[in-house]
């Protein structure tokens, strides 16, 4: 029985040479069912064609290198099995909404600035000292926040999201999530600090709700109901009276318990 | 000519890199401090860490107890001071890192639980759900953010350090993108680039795991202590050699032979599953030899079962685990056993540091895998490599800070040499090259073939010679490597060369070490001295990189303190 | 792919021999909208305000024309009021039904330190909307006798 063969059609551009992005085709050989998108690219580029440019790390779907466009979709390449697509050819490009560097490498710049303004930290009024153990949190509590807490940062939610695509200046779904992740630690008081970069009018209410950041998110994130939460918390802080009142510091241990 | 100019230059972006970071914006927050990764940090490999983080948190537990499970495990290669120090910063560190917000598993009452792991004789292990080098990795990346002292330099590859008056003055670092080579000089410099387990061909590391630290200390003069011992873990998935932690076991998963039997009672009948892991991956390898292994398209393996976990439990404590299992298998470890074979994962050897980080090139410091500052000796007990990369990155950081406050900048004249000779020597080594006969990705593919083969669990002296020489030859056809990729934008295919360049520099550190050891001792397993000499051999491995093929060996005492070595039985 | 390839303001930049590396900004295609069902479904939400507020303006006038001269209202027996009644209805509906599932994503609450299920949320929004309906439709039923 003749072996397996697979097209794969990448991206490709050099910015020294290409006025813009070509299309380039390539046949491999698609020797076992368990190979995903990343394992063709990888042989291109140790076999065919070492010019090939993209990022990949982990290989597991933790690290959110790997995200690319798979036949308009964008996905983690580790993760997108050849046999879902044999025997069409697979078409494969650089994340949509971001520049393109190089082939199938886009400038992440915007998003590593947007991650760092919503203040991804634990902000407190006081620092508890190491001394005094930990802050009591209970499993309950982690469940507020778990899942918002899953972000790989691998943008694939910029990719799908067509408000982003249309304004860049958007803050995104990953940043909210992130910003929703820490407001509701029960560890955190710095939901007021948050506030100015999340409630702006380029922040949350520049969503409208489309979706798709949480259809495609590898790791169900639900960035989309993190900013729909968002937009209610923030509207019923501004209405309710004492809405502006901080959240209660988590209990600490007390210095006989510990 | 005007340099970037740092007090405090960390390479590697990863759980110790950061954590050195902080610790020396912490320690004098006037330092500058810089952090060069060829990855964006939430990249690093810390993130694929699953199991958990040991330390002492239970008055049930003690320092002593942790202390000498951890030397017991490294069957007594470990410096006995370094791991009395270690047990006790890691309980602190273990709190710094859930005050910075990362989300520990609790018990009912709110504390940080714990949970069993190999090799520990209590429950000290606390963890993040089963993803816990995740959330710790972004715990402190999020956190280095609010420090304005820390500058990155994102997606920037380190090609040598620079040395004067043999002093380490700094880096030449390959801006990936634009393709451009820039001096960066620093008062001190912190090595944190991890493991090197792409050098084989079954592994659970990255991709970008290659010893980018480990080969740059040593060509700057450093010694690489103790190369020979490289960690399998025992569960690892075939084909893709994708990590299934420990802490499956730890939660009471068995691991079953063909014949449905917890073969590990006749290996490590007191501790079963939970037993070290080089003891139980060099079991599963006499299994297979002895025909009682499971035979699969992608070579032999055993069942890990936790279908008697139940779901609640599974989805509570090994969600990724499930996901895992449902991605790259196919299966539903609800229902389905899992099949596992032995994985290289860690490497305990590394650059030779001492307590504090110290390397013996003034100015040079080194923290977390890339690291051996004597606490893994011959093997690592699982959960004691995050605490290691807290522990040791912010000792480090601290120290480097302390020394850079008052050591003296380099000029810049010799700094504009050094940097040109580098940059003439990676373009005409590869860019210039475009009549080469070899291709990378073949050496590469030949290198990691032969060190599974050669140096993987089970070793001999035939296997080893074979393999040195091999590596030697590869070595030689290298400087031969074509490289496809003549753009200076983002030039992928140049790092690679780069990385096997500094893959191959490892490889035979490693391989060489293993040969000269002739005994079994922690990870370092030869069939033809299968027993433990602490006559002759209970003393670090050191390598020097000399101008020849191979590395001059030197050998050290290990520092014994409380525990007087005695036979690993468990 | 079409779009243009500009100076990218990455820093670093201008050290030694300052090398600029272009990027290439590929614009949204106007047609993005329906190259996914999700994007088009999206869109149809969207565009569901435009027939409510269509019908809407149609009724004001009807009942200014109803003002004017109350012998020639006769809304009910014209085809074209129906025809464009049932598309508005339609699309009022979709509306509301996209609008009432997602109250289950956007609201969140705990009772007793347990969260509510989302689809509990969401069954209790198509029943107040059924309850509104039915109170409503009762009034004006009743005020039209």
């Amino acid at each position: 029985m003749a072996p397996k063969k697979i097209t794969i059609q990448a991206a490709r551009f050099d910015p020294e040479h290409d006025e813009r992005p070509r299309m380039q085709s390539y046949e491999i050989p698609f020797s076992d069912d368990s190979m995903v998108v990343l394992d063709g690219l990888n042989y291109i580029k140790a076999h065919v064609d070492g010019s090939l440019s993209y990022r990949w790390s982990c290989r597991m779907g933790i690290c959110g290198s790997c995200g690319m466009m798979v036949n308009g979709t964008p996905k983690l390449t580790c993760n997108a099995f050849l046999r879902d697509y044999w025997p069409r050819p697979v078409v494969v490009e650089p994340l949509n909404n971001f520049p393109v560097i190089r082939d199938l490498v886009i400038d992440m710049d915007d998003f590593m600035h947007k991650l760092q303004s919503v203040k991804p930290w634990i902000i407190r009024k006081e620092e508890m000292p190491l001394g005094a153990a930990e802050h009591i949190q209970t499993t309950s509590q982690i469940d507020d926040f778990r899942q918002f807490s899953q972000c790989i940062n691998c943008m694939l939610c910029y990719a799908a999201c067509p408000v982003y695509g249309l304004n860049n200046e958007f803050l995104g779904p990953a940043a909210t999530a992130l910003a929703r992740r820490y407001n509701l630690d029960s560890r955190d008081q710095g939901l007021k600090q948050r506030l100015p970069v999340i409630a702006s009018s380029e922040g949350i209410w520049e969503c409208s709700f489309v979706g798709e950041c949480s259809v495609v998110c590898p790791k169900g994130v639900d960035p989309a109901k993190a900013i729909q939460q968002t937009k209610l918390d923030t509207t019923m802080r501004f209405v309710l009276p004492y809405g502006n009142r901080d959240p209660e510091p988590p209990r600490q241990l007390e210095a006989e318990e510990a | 000519m005007e340099f970037e100019s740092y007090d405090v230059l960390i390479v590697g972006g990863g759980l110790a890199g950061i954590r050195a970071a902080i610790a020396a914006v912490e320690a004098n927050p006037r330092v500058k401090v810089g952090m060069v990764s060829k990855v964006y940090p939430m990249r690093s490999h810390t993130v694929s860490a699953e199991g958990g983080a040991a330390a002492v948190m239970r008055p049930e537990d003690s320092y002593e107890t942790h202390a000498f499970d951890t030397i017991k495990g490294s069957d007594y290669l470990a410096d006995q001071d370094v791991v009395e120090a270690f047990v006790r910063e890691a309980p602190l560190e273990i709190i710094q890192m859930e005050h910075w917000g990362c989300p520990w598993s609790r018990d009912d009452d709110g504390k940080i639980s714990v949970r069993p792991f190999g090799g520990m004789t209590t429950w000290r292990t606390c963890f993040a759900a089963d993803k816990s080098g995740f959330h710790m990795l972004h715990t402190v990346f999020q956190t280095s953010l609010k420090y304005p002292q820390i500058h990155r330099h994102d997606e920037a590859f380190v090609t040598k350090l620079l040395i004067e008056d043999s002093r380490c003055v700094g880096v030449v670092a390959l801006d990936i993108r634009s393709g451009r080579f820039d001096a960066i000089t620093a008062k001190s410099v912190i090595l944190a680039t991890g493991g090197l387990g792409r050098i084989y061909a079954f592994t659970t590391n990255a991709n970008i795991c290659t010893g980018d630290g480990m080969a740059l200390a040593y060509r700057a003069g450093a010694g690489l202590k103790d190369m020979e011992m490289v960690q399998f873990h025992p569960t690892g998935l075939p084909f893709t050699g994708i990590l299934i932690t420990e802490a499956v076991r730890g939660e009471g998963g068995y691991l079953l032979n063909n014949q449905g039997e917890r073969f590990l009672k006749r290996y490590v009948p007191n501790k079963m599953e939970l037993g070290p892991r080089d003891i139980i991956s060099r079991a599963m390898i006499t299994e297979f030899e002895e025909g009682r292994g499971f035979e699969g398209p992608h070579g032999k393996y055993m069942h890990l079962d936790v279908r008697h976990l139940g779901e609640e439990k599974i989805d509570r404590k090994l969600p990724f685990m499930r996901e895992l299992g449902r991605e790259f298998v196919g299966i539903d470890i609800v229902t389905d056993p899992i099949p596992v074979r032995p994985v290289q994962h860690y490497m305990m050897g590394g650059v030779d540091a001492d307590i504090s980080g110290a390397t013996p090139i003034l100015g040079l410091y080194a923290a977390g895998e890339c690291a051996n500052v004597g606490l893994n000796g011959g093997n690592r007990l699982g959960s004691n490599s995050l605490p290691e990369c807290l522990v040791f990155g912010a000792a480090a950081g601290r120290a480097a800070a302390h020394y850079a406050a008052s050591a003296k900048s380099s000029g810049s004249n010799p700094i504009d040499a050094m940097l040109w000779d580098e940059t003439r020597r990676v373009e005409t080594a590869y860019m210039e090259k475009h009549a080469g006969e070899e291709r990378m990705g073949v050496i590469r593919e030949e290198m990691q073939r032969e060190m599974d083969e050669g140096a993987g669990v089970f070793r001999t002296r035939e296997g080893l010679s074979r393999l040195v020489r091999r590596l030697g030859d590869l070595r030689e056809r290298f400087e031969k490597v074509r490289i496809d990729d003549t753009s200076r934008t983002f030039n992928t295919d140049l790092c690679a060369a780069l990385e096997l360049d500094f893959m191959l520099e490892v490889s035979q550190a490693v391989t060489t070490s293993a040969l000269a050891r002739e005994e079994s001792r922690g990870a370092h397993s030869r069939r033809d001295f299968p027993e433990r000499d602490d006559e002759k051999y209970l003393k670090h491995t050191v390598a020097f990189r000399t101008d020849e093929v191979l590395p001059r060996l030197e050998y050290r005492d290990v520092r014994i303190t409380n525990f007087q070595p005695k036979a690993r039985t468990y | 792919m079409t779009g243009e390839a500009i100076p990218s303001p990455h820093k670093g930049e201008g050290k030694g021999e300052g090398s600029s590396t272009r990027v290439y900004r590929r614009p949204v295609p106007a047609g993005w909208w329906a190259r996914r069902s999700h994007y088009f479904w999206y869109i149809v939400r969207e565009f569901t305000a435009l027939p409510m507020a269509l019908w809407l303006l149609w009724l004001l006038i009807d009942i200014r024309s109803a003002a004017v001269r109350p012998v020639n209202f006769h809304p009910q027996t014209s085809i074209a009021f129906v025809a464009f009644s049932v598309v508005c209805l339609a699309f009022a509906l979709y509306h509301s039904f996209t609008f009432l599932s997602l109250a289950g994503v956007i609201i969140h609450v705990k009772v007793l330190d347990r969260p509510v299920p989302s689809r509990l949320i969401v069954l209790s929004q198509f029943a107040l909307w059924a309850v509104a309906s039915i109170v409503i439709g009762f009034v004006l039923i009743w005020f039209a006798r």
